[in-house]
């Protein structure tokens, strides 16, 4: 019985890295020459861009709504643990999981991060103004592979069920917003090397100045 | 243009846009919603239509229905919106009413989207499709027709030239003080915003009086001198690229050896970021900001100031595209604080700093006249902040923002370029 959801689980993971694969190059299209001289490092832009611009005391929007970003990050690290884990078993499925307590609480704290982030959506008459069908969606799928995850861990559900969970999400992820996954590491690395190129990054007074 | 042909030709540019890393940003967007405060036109009227994440996601809503499986196959699913129309022209207000592309949303956005771009995407299928707002368009239709954006004749530059020197000559008690024009075999090939010919040419004056004391060799053309380029505000990129190969064609028939930008925003991250690869290539001559060539006749000892000629207390504002678009924000702060006695800086400031609500062309675009002023609050209260008499800005469209800032609320400030404060403080 399980290879079957094992089987399901490695064809979703599979789709979903050779879609976002696919849609990267695609992307890419070949990417765009920069045929101005430059006046700063893109390599130190892209590495800046992804270290201290990505703390609160640099990114105004993290400072200024520190509880939600807190939530974002934490819900970030549950999901991508969750994804190891899952690896981890499609890779080696006589592995048998630690039934960590600890693990447990990390996927069951980062679903109730989902939900706080789901119900936010739910509530702000801006962000509904703003979303589609999709935000909700992928933030439910998001919340219940966590679920599902936390509860295999703690050993209340079969793992199948965590590889049926886990198979719907990952075919879905390469269709909606999810596919951020990936594009929030190309959005990143672009703008930050256009920005080293530019001389923009890293900031040359050394420090980011307070806001206002 | 028939409703089809608008739409094909508003894909088409979507399609040219997309292609290449535009669409990594395009793809990224998870609508969290904090990027707010970010923008100096929410802060101003906080309604959902100026959040800079829902204005990017209109722009967004074209990609997702022409370049996504889900948006090809389920439009509703994912806010995928067809290109009528109809649905292009609620894009105008969206990208050329509700933002200046000032690009702080981005530098702040939790997942790095740079929206800046993403809105010149929207801007670029308007401009494919045929509406750009048509005060905007006039302007690139001069730059295109005449060679500068106000449309100043040959014979009335080299007048306004002639006069000013004439003007500097006093001033400076130097009867070889001059505004060359038309010079072959100088040196620098100077551009100038044509505001400063027109209607403030002091700044002109002033930069003259520097060159002049640097014993700079240089010149300006009387046919194509505009440092500005409309284009890069309308989204029409092949407008954009003619404007910069004018200049740059200019240049090399003058045998200049550098181009000099005179203090302007827009035209530096035009001529020095984006005209190669508009021309798709890059220039066979070096492009500097006025700024970086002060101050190396300062570091070089080929000018001396002196702080103490200016006395009141200055502020800087710095224009979007020339530092968090462009890079340049030290030489102007460097200059500053050896040619001024008391300089304070604003906060926040340099790639962090908001922008003037004058930028993106919405100086050109009257129908939007109310929301610029109002707008442009957030500066005014970082300006009385500092306290300062003084505000420097390297930028003119900035310049012009602030001098109806300062009238509307009262800030009791002057507006100076940089390039008078060093030539004020010339020893």
């Amino acid at each position: 019985m399980l290879e079957k959801e094992w089987i399901l689980a490695l064809a979703s993971v599979s789709f979903a890295a050779v879609a976002l694969l696919f849609q990267t190059a695609v992307s890419w299209g070949g990417g765009r020459k920069d045929h101005s001289v430059r006046a700063g490092s893109p390599l130190r832009g892209v590495i800046y861009n992804f270290t201290s611009a990505m703390k609160p005391s640099h990114k105004e929007t993290a400072r200024l709504h520190l509880v939600k970003f807190t939530v974002g990050v934490a819900m970030h690290l549950g999901i991508l643990t969750a994804i190891a884990e899952l690896i981890l078993l499609i890779v080696d499925p006589s592995f048998e999981p630690w039934r960590s307590v600890v693990l447990g609480s990390v996927f069951g704290v980062a679903a109730l991060c989902g939900l706080y982030l789901f119900v936010r959506r739910l509530l702000s008459a801006t962000l509904r103004g703003i979303s589609s069908i999709d935000d909700y969606v992928s933030v439910l799928l998001v919340i219940g592979f966590l679920v599902f995850a936390a509860l295999e861990e703690l050993g209340v559900v079969e793992r199948s069920a965590f590889f049926i969970c886990s198979a719907v999400l990952f075919f879905y992820l390469p269709l909606g917003k999810l596919r951020h996954a990936v594009f929030f590491f190309m959005a990143r690395m672009d703008y930050g090397r256009r920005l080293g190129h530019r001389g923009v990054y890293p900031p040359k007074c050394g420090k980011v100045p307070p806001n206002a | 243009m028939s409703d089809d042909a608008v739409s094909r030709a508003a894909r088409d540019a979507l399609r040219r846009a997309a292609r290449g890393l535009g669409a990594y940003h395009l793809n990224a967007c998870v609508k969290c919603g904090l990027c707010g405060e970010t923008c100096h036109i929410y802060r101003a009227e906080p309604v959902p239509e100026n959040l800079p994440g829902a204005k990017a996601s209109e722009v967004i809503s074209f990609f997702r229905r022409y370049h996504t499986l889900l948006g090809r196959l389920a439009p509703f699913l994912v806010g995928a919106r067809s290109m009528t129309a109809e649905n292009l022209d609620d894009l105008v207000e969206t990208v050329y009413g509700r933002c200046t592309a000032c690009g702080r949303c981005g530098v702040n956005c939790s997942v790095g989207i740079d929206v800046g771009t993403v809105i010149r995407v929207g801007r670029n299928i308007l401009a494919a499709a045929g509406k750009v707002p048509a005060n905007l368009q006039a302007v690139v239709d001069n730059q295109l027709k005449t060679g500068n954006q106000m449309s100043i004749e040959p014979a009335e530059l080299k007048e306004t030239a002639a006069w000013i020197s004439e003007d500097l000559r006093l001033e400076m008690g130097n009867d070889e003080v001059t505004i060359p024009v038309d010079e072959p075999g100088r040196r620098v090939f100077y551009l100038v915003n044509p505001r400063e010919v027109k209607f403030f040419p002091l700044s002109l004056s002033a930069a003259a009086g520097v060159f002049h004391a640097a014993k700079e060799s240089w010149t300006i053309s009387s046919r194509f001198y505009d440092v500005t380029n409309y284009g890069l505000f309308s989204g029409d990129d092949n407008a954009a690229a003619e404007i910069t190969r004018q200049a740059i064609d200019e240049a090399t028939r003058l045998g200049c050896q550098e181009i000099v930008l005179s203090e302007c925003g827009h035209g530096f991250r035009s001529f020095r970021w984006e005209g190669p690869n508009w021309l798709g290539k890059p220039y066979e001559i070096p492009v500097r900001s006025i700024l970086e060539v002060m101050l190396e006749y300062v570091r070089s000892g080929r000018i001396k100031l002196d702080p103490k000629k200016n006395k009141d207390r200055v502020t800087l504002h710095d224009p979007c595209n020339l530092v968090r678009w462009g890079g340049v924000s030290e030489p102007q702060r460097e200059l500053l604080r050896l040619a001024v006695a008391d300089f304070q800086e604003m906060t926040p400031n340099r790639e962090q700093n908001f922008c003037c609500g004058g930028g993106g062309g919405m100086l050109s675009m009257s129908e939007y006249g109310d929301r610029r002023i109002g707008s442009g609050k957030t500066k005014a209260d970082q300006i009385r902040a500092t306290e300062a008499k003084i505000v420097a800005t390297p930028c003119h469209n900035c310049a012009d923002q602030l001098l109806e800032l300062n009238k509307h609320h009262k800030l009791g400030v002057e507006i100076q370029a940089v390039v008078e404060l060093v030539y004020n403080a010339l020893l």
